[in-house]
């Protein structure tokens, strides 16, 4: 049966032509699933999650046990640290920076948007916007809010062992509430951009917002917070229509490219996605980059330098995950010892893959890599230069920090630039992993199908990056650094940087 | 035929990215019934000064003005005046050929969409394939269905990039005897294109675009196009 046989709803407004489109798009897709394939994959769905929120609940309530006992017993690291941070200023410096993290995220993936279908075939259309836009915007934030409400549960659970479920409940709720507000604040943006009351009101948000849900949980700021985020959400009701096309179709194209990296579980994929641009870095070193070289592995490596240097135009996440892990170190009465040492590897792994911009870019056009007269392994090891250099700094300040706080003697400061030099390399190893065989015959496991090597595939990079950290974090156990540890290190950060020299990621007997 | 005002007007137009022009200034005007030709050699800028007329890029300096008003995609007046056609491969994966062309025909409020469609489905040889959605259509047919959503909507100004591409000879030479019918109707149009007879067929002027922008006759304008192969 055509489509024109069938009974149209009239589509003369924006209204309608919304719903004509997604009610063409709902028929189409119920032609085309048979009710015994809806229910497997509701079945699975449903197991999978289920499984996954088991696992969860029981993951926190082991380490819930954990604290309890570690909270009577010494401390971690640190036995007697020259500064004591609460553990409340933690608990609300975590929720400060996730509450900001949400502001910069819903700036770049909207949070009003239109996919590329949308923006292709609505926008020229001259009819109001605000149809469009609207309900998409509706059901993010509220799915944003009730998402983050359900992930800070866990996490006040964990911080905050001495309060009731109830004050665990109005904590979540204050978070969810706070989050679907910046949301309303980022939409707000969207149509005024240059704002600076605006840009105010979401510091101020974000501060409340950490303050209400990490220190002072209760009704009153749980209800505080959802009127707030209800306000908020409906200030943009009437302005939705007005967010400029270019922005809408911008907003939408990231996050769609959020969406397929998700979805084919693509970390690299992710962090260019997310990525923003800096305009004010792309002159950044272009007299050293103007300079003559002599040799053609000279010229790549100064185009390297040039490279990253635009790319990083601030390492502001870097010296976040720093700060953290300081912070984690001088909390009072002492996260467990393997929880601090988790938090080390995580940071590790967080900012040194943040310095595989460039290394992702080049592997996005494999012929960059053959347009300079030096083989392959130069090719990977003038790459992963910058981001050693860069790790190795990071790694050196992490050390002194440590030092100061008496985590170790100073040669952990040796120990730890070393380590840095293999984390660096590791940057590149996982920025030029290469995708998922999707054709492969899926593993079965608990939560579904899984593509066969996708776990290896995430696990590239990752697994040098946590070998270059071993020593260091065996030394930080011990309390001491031992010369063996010592070269140790160096030698497996050498070790790394050849084999990712060495290694080329698109030879499948290699990967 | 009668004196027919000015629908676009461009004075000293920068285009280009991030401030960096990719070609010479640009000063022309486009008066209802006239079709101006753009050529130039690839990368010359052409579809960047495209989509610069027709608002869906900021100039680097200059103003675009679509019946005396600054181009602005965003107010409603501007798209109901403006139909711009570029290469953008973009459809709903769940909407038929036909579900797209009604949807733009009820969009623009036509008196009789569905008959609209029939016509347009008729003329771009599309009626075979008019109940499948674009995914099982060839590149040429998406093409098709691109420029009959393009052309079937009412526009004073009709903006079309490189519109021969994918497209057999039969369906060009229609597209041109279209192209000149609507533009005999009134509509200004502008036609960026790489095809010296489409260019001849259509155009009674041709803008070639280079490192200097210049104004000029559609047969010259097809010579630089004949010579750039």
């Amino acid at each position: 049966m055509t489509a024109l046989a069938e009974p149209h709803p009239a589509v003369d407004r924006a209204e309608e032509i919304v719903r004509f489109t997604r009610w063409s798009a709902r028929r189409y897709n119920r032609a085309r699933t048979s009710l015994p394939d809806l229910f497997v994959d509701v079945y699975v769905s449903v197991l999978a999650l289920g499984c996954a929120a088991a696992l969860a609940v029981s993951f926190v309530l082991a380490l819930r046990g954990e604290f309890a006992k570690r909270a009577t017993s010494d401390g971690g690291l640190i036995t007697d640290p020259v500064f004591v941070l609460p553990s409340q200023a933690l608990e609300m410096m975590l929720t400060f920076t996730a509450l900001a993290a949400v502001v910069v995220l819903s700036r770049r993936l909207g949070p009003l948007a239109l996919g590329g279908p949308e923006s292709a075939w609505w926008l020229s259309l001259p009819l109001d916007r605000r149809p469009m836009v609207w309900g998409p915007y509706l059901r993010r934030t509220a799915l944003s809010g009730a998402g983050a409400a359900a992930v800070y549960a866990p996490f006040s659970i964990l911080t905050a062992l001495e309060r009731s479920p109830l004050t665990h409940a109005y904590a979540a709720a204050t978070f969810g509430a706070a989050v679907a507000a910046v949301i309303g604040i980022a939409g707000l943006l969207q149509e005024r951009p240059g704002a600076v009351g605006l840009k105010v009101a979401a510091g101020v948000v974000v501060a409340g917002g950490a303050v209400g849900a990490a220190l002072v949980p209760s009704i009153w700021t749980a209800g505080a917070a959802v009127v707030l985020a209800v306000l908020l959400v409906a200030l943009v009701s009437p302005r939705a229509g007005l967010v400029p096309g270019s922005e809408l179709a911008r907003a939408g194209a990231v996050s769609g490219h959020v969406g397929a990296s998700f979805y084919f579980m693509d970390t690299n994929e992710l962090l260019r996605a997310v990525r923003a641009e800096n305009r004010a870095a792309h002159r950044r070193g272009s007299r050293f980059f103007a300079r003559p070289s002599r040799r053609p592995f000279a010229a790549l490596l100064r185009a390297d330098i040039v490279a990253f240097v635009r790319l990083h135009p601030l390492p502001t996440t870097a010296v976040l995950w720093l700060v953290a892990c300081a912070a984690v170190m001088m909390v009072d009465g002492g996260l467990p010892l393997f929880a601090q040492l988790a938090v080390l590897g995580i940071a590790g792994c967080a900012a040194s893959s943040g310095f595989g911009a460039v290394a992702r870019r080049a592997a996005l056009v494999p012929e960059l890599d053959g347009l300079v007269p030096v083989s392959a392994a130069l090719v990977r090891t003038s790459r992963a230069f910058m981001p050693a250099v860069v790790m190795t700094l990071w790694m050196i300040l992490l050390g002194a920090v440590l030092v100061v706080l008496g985590a170790a003697g100073p040669m952990l400061i040796l120990l730890t630039g070393l380590a840095g030099i293999g984390m660096g390399a590791g940057t590149v190893r996982g920025a030029t992993r290469p995708s998922t065989d999707w054709s492969a015959p899926p593993v079965e496991t608990p939560f579904g199908p899984v593509p066969r090597a996708q776990l290896a595939s995430l696990m590239r990079g990752v697994d040098v990056t946590v070998l270059s950290l071993m020593p260091v974090l065996l030394t930080l156990y011990l309390g001491a650094v031992a010369l063996p540890v010592l070269l140790v290190q160096g030698v497996i950060s050498v070790v790394v940087f050849l084999v990712v020299a060495m290694t080329n990621p698109h030879d499948k007997a290699s990967a | 035929m009668t004196v027919r005002g000015t629908v676009l007007e461009a004075e000293r137009l920068l285009v280009g990215y991030a401030g960096a022009p990719v070609c010479g200034e640009i000063t022309v005007s486009v008066a209802a019934g006239e079709v101006l030709g753009v050529v130039g050699f690839n990368g010359a800028g052409k579809s960047t000064a495209a989509r610069t007329l027709a608002g869906r890029q900021v100039p680097i300096s200059g103003d675009v003005k679509v019946h005396g008003l600054l181009a602005n995609p965003d107010a409603v007046p501007f798209r109901r005046e403006v139909s711009a056609v570029f290469d953008e491969d973009l459809f709903f994966p769940s909407l038929t050929v036909r579900e797209h062309l009604l949807l733009v025909a009820r969009g623009h409020s036509l008196p009789e969409p569905e008959a609209s469609v029939e016509e347009e489905l008729t003329f771009f040889g599309l009626h075979a394939r008019a109940d499948v959605v674009p995914e099982s259509l060839s590149s040429g047919q998406r093409r098709r269905t691109l420029l009959a959503a393009g052309l079937m909507r009412p526009a004073s100004l009709l903006i079309l990039d490189e519109p021969e591409q994918r497209l057999d000879p039969v369906m060009r030479e229609a597209l041109g005897r279209r192209i000149r019918t609507m533009a005999d109707n009134g509509t200004a149009v502008v036609l960026v294109t790489h095809d010296p007879q489409l260019l001849r067929d259509t155009a009674s002027s041709c803008l070639v675009i280079d490192d200097e922008v210049t104004l000029g006759a559609p047969d010259a304008g097809a010579a630089i196009i004949a010579g750039s192969r």
